[in-house]
């Protein structure tokens, strides 16, 4: 099964870190929980599937079904597993 | 609004929002009026929840908080059209079963759904949600028990009461959840030992309580709505995206468009601009011919017809500029802007979030201010609202016109050369609120660095239809504020003016000194000559103290009283023959930059004081707003009449 060998632990990183096209699930969201919930009701709930856009120190993602801007701060606290485009 | 019956129905539209858990000011009413805790607005009899048929999943979310109200819910999948085109189709009939509840398939735009809508609206016998989930074991204990405390203790109803339980479950901020009316100290009491009890045993209560409503409506999803192929046209809007937010790309796109923006002002606007000139004009000189000399047509001519048709002649302007906020607006290029911004307004302590309110001050800064609503930031909000006022609004726009037209002769200089200073004047109060947030954020208003989090709406093409009717109600509040307060200004102004009147044969000017304004500004002078202005602009200063336009009228008023002629003289010419006693001419180039940066700074306007007073709900806020906008308009244009003149 040429797949199985891809089944290490994916690599985790904040939604900030990734590049322009690339995706990720949500896997944790860090920091305050108020900031937690504001996040998760804007969709970047655990299981999303976040896709990043454009942008530098503000970003542009797809999630949800829908295209939100974060800024750097924000982004900070969103951790994804990436996933293979 | 009435139903298809022909029965009345009164229609409450709330602000949209993500959940019931409020963050930002125009979020809480919203909650408010849906839990019935307004007094001033009863509890909905029936509740239309409208969501957008492209994203479900995301907006279903807050449905169901509303589903737990008890109350009949009608939704409304709005946009359903996109949502084909997106490749979603959704099973209707599936999710009206599992909802129990009437739900309908809408395109807004086209009008196709409306009638549907009308209907379920008017029915008598709209069905209650059928509403079933778990909340998780290890909260649910907590729930009834708050429940039964907000029953018995805060006297609310049972279904609001469960509600309110969850809300406060979901929110750290109990005092934010509870609104005006605290909580009863009994539901306090209970609410904090389950908090300490879950604290002990590291149980996260409200992320638990989030994820299990989104699972469910997770669940729901899965069940009514079908994904197709990715839609190609996304990509379109994504290139779009990046561009308009490029760091070189997005910020020329966005000088280009002010700039187009500045100079369609002053070239489009010239043609109907001299059209109401020539009739101001020409009904003054209609008065003139039709009646005796005396204090009664003076009053006409150079109190009312003066003062209201110097500030009516600038509604063209003000007209392009509302068109193009309009569009930018209904274009969904706002939103692109706000996320350029963000890096700037990063640097002074603010989101991106507070471009919106800055932009529509342009415009005028009472809607910008109470933009800032959508702040859920307590401190980026205040300090927004600090300083939306130094953006350059509508009412200043007839000050620099007037100014930049007694600065550079009309017929040689290109509209260009006018547009320019116009943008360093917009520029510098832009600079100047941008220097104040930073400041404010950095001493009075210190707090951490807020965070970004907002949709894009999807591009789309500008409804004209739309635009032009806010164009119409803003001209119509312009012609109402010319024809009402500037009437009665002008004509007080115009009085003040001319009394007490001075023996026969006295020169007009020193008739005008003599009167009740000219002793006023006499008064002022002093404060305001290291300034370079004289008593004359000090009667303008003061009488544009509640509205900036206002100063384009009495500059009317006083300077039409040196005016003996049969013709009305065109006010620019008339201050440009304005002298100093000594024969210095007192409009220098100078002294016309000066008067700019003046408005540009001070606080001239009591509908912004009385909107910052019911947005912060204190007299600290307006009169501080007052005294640092004023204060900082006095010195600039101190520092520049005193290094000016020693150069000039």
């Amino acid at each position: 099964m040429s797949h199985e060998a891809h089944n290490s632990p994916a690599e985790r990183v904040r939604l900030s870190d990734l590049t322009s096209g690339e995706k990720g699930r949500v896997c944790d969201l860090q920091g305050e929980a108020n900031v937690c919930a504001r996040l998760r009701e804007m969709g970047f709930c655990e299981e999303s599937i976040v896709e990043r856009v454009s942008g530098n120190s503000t970003l542009l993602c797809h999630v949800c079904g829908t295209k939100i801007a974060l800024n750097g701060r924000a982004a900070q606290h969103i951790v994804v597993e990436k996933l293979p485009s | 609004m009435y139903s298809q019956h022909g029965h009345a129905l009164t229609i409450i539209d709330l602000p949209g929002a993500y959940s019931l858990a409020a963050r930002a000011p125009d979020e809480a009413v919203m909650r408010d009026v849906l839990l019935g805790r307004r007094a001033d607005t009863p509890q909905p009899d029936r509740i239309v929840c409208i969501v957008d048929a492209c994203n479900l999943e995301r907006h279903l979310y807050q449905v169901h908080q509303v589903m737990d109200l008890g109350r009949p819910v009608i939704l409304v999948l709005n946009m359903m059209d996109m949502a084909e085109a997106q490749g979603v189709k959704i099973h209707v009939a599936r999710l009206e079963k599992i909802l129990g509840i009437p739900v309908i398939p809408c395109e807004a735009i086209n009008g196709r759904g409306l009638i549907e809508l009308k209907l379920a609206m008017s029915r008598q016998d709209l069905p209650l949600p059928k509403h079933r989930w778990d909340v998780p074991a290890a909260i649910a204990a907590a729930v009834s028990e708050l429940q039964a405390s907000l029953v018995d203790n805060d006297g609310k109803a049972s279904l609001i009461a469960r509600a309110e339980a969850l809300l406060l479950l979901t929110d750290h901020d109990s005092v934010r959840v509870s609104g005006s009316t605290p909580l009863h100290a009994r539901t306090a009491e209970i609410l904090e030992n389950w908090k300490q009890r879950w604290k002990q045993a590291g149980t996260d209560w409200a992320s638990m309580l989030v994820k299990t409503r989104f699972e469910e409506t997770g669940r729901l999803c899965k069940e009514v709505v079908e994904r197709g192929a990715p839609p190609r046209k996304r990509w379109n809007s994504d290139k779009l995206d990046a561009f308009l937010t490029h760091n070189v790309w997005g910020w020329s796109v966005f000088a280009l468009i002010m700039g187009l923006l500045f100079y369609s002002i002053f070239s489009l606007a010239e043609y109907p601009m001299n059209l109401i000139d020539g009739l101001v004009a020409s009904a003054a000189d209609a008065v003139k011919g039709a009646m005796a000399e005396g204090d009664l047509r003076d009053l006409i001519t150079d109190g009312a017809i003066a003062g209201v048709g110097g500030v009516v002649i600038f509604l063209p302007q003000i007209l392009i500029l509302f068109f193009f906020i309009g569009l930018l607006e209904s274009s969904g290029y706002m939103a692109r802007a706000a996320v350029l911004m963000d890096r700037l307004m990063a640097h002074v302590g603010l989101s991106g979030r507070a471009f919106i309110p800055l932009l529509s001050s342009y415009a005028c800064a009472i809607p910008g201010i109470m933009a800032t609503r959508s702040m859920d930031d307590r401190k980026d909000r205040i300090t927004t609202i600090l300083v939306a006022p130094l953006m350059s609004c509508s009412a200043r726009l007839p000050v620099y016109l007037l100014m930049i037209a007694a600065m550079v002769p009309s017929d040689t200089v290109p509209a260009t050369t006018k547009a320019l200073i116009m943008l360093v004047m917009y520029a510098l109060g832009t600079i100047g609120a941008l220097f104040f947030a930073w400041l404010f954020k950095r001493s009075i208003l210190k707090g951490a660095p807020s965070l970004m989090i907002m949709e894009m709406p999807a591009y789309q093409l500008p409804s004209l239809g739309t635009i032009a009717r806010q164009m119409g109600e803003r001209a119509w509040a312009f012609l109402y504020q010319a024809g009402t307060v500037i009437l009665a200004l002008s004509v007080i102004l115009w009085a003040l003016a001319t009394y007490p009147k001075s023996p026969e044969g006295t020169s007009s000017s020193e008739a005008l000194r003599h009167s009740a304004a000219g002793q006023i500004g006499q008064v002022l002078e002093p404060a305001i000559k290291p300034l370079g202005f004289d008593w004359q602009i000090g009667i303008g200063l003061v009488s544009s103290f509640a509205a900036r336009e206002v100063f384009v009228s009495t500059m009317g008023v006083v300077f039409n009283t040196q005016d003996d002629d049969e013709d009305t003289t065109k006010l620019r010419d008339a201050l440009r023959q304005a002298t100093w006693p000594d024969k210095r001419p007192l409009f220098t180039p100078l002294v016309c930059f000066n008067l700019m940066v003046y408005y540009v700074f001070a606080m001239q306007c009591i509908s912004t004081l009385a909107v910052t007073y019911r947005e912060t709900k204190s007299w600290r806020w307006p009169a501080f707003q007052a005294a640092y906008m004023t204060g900082t308009a006095w010195l600039l244009c101190f520092l520049i009449y005193q290094v000016g003149s020693r150069f000039l």
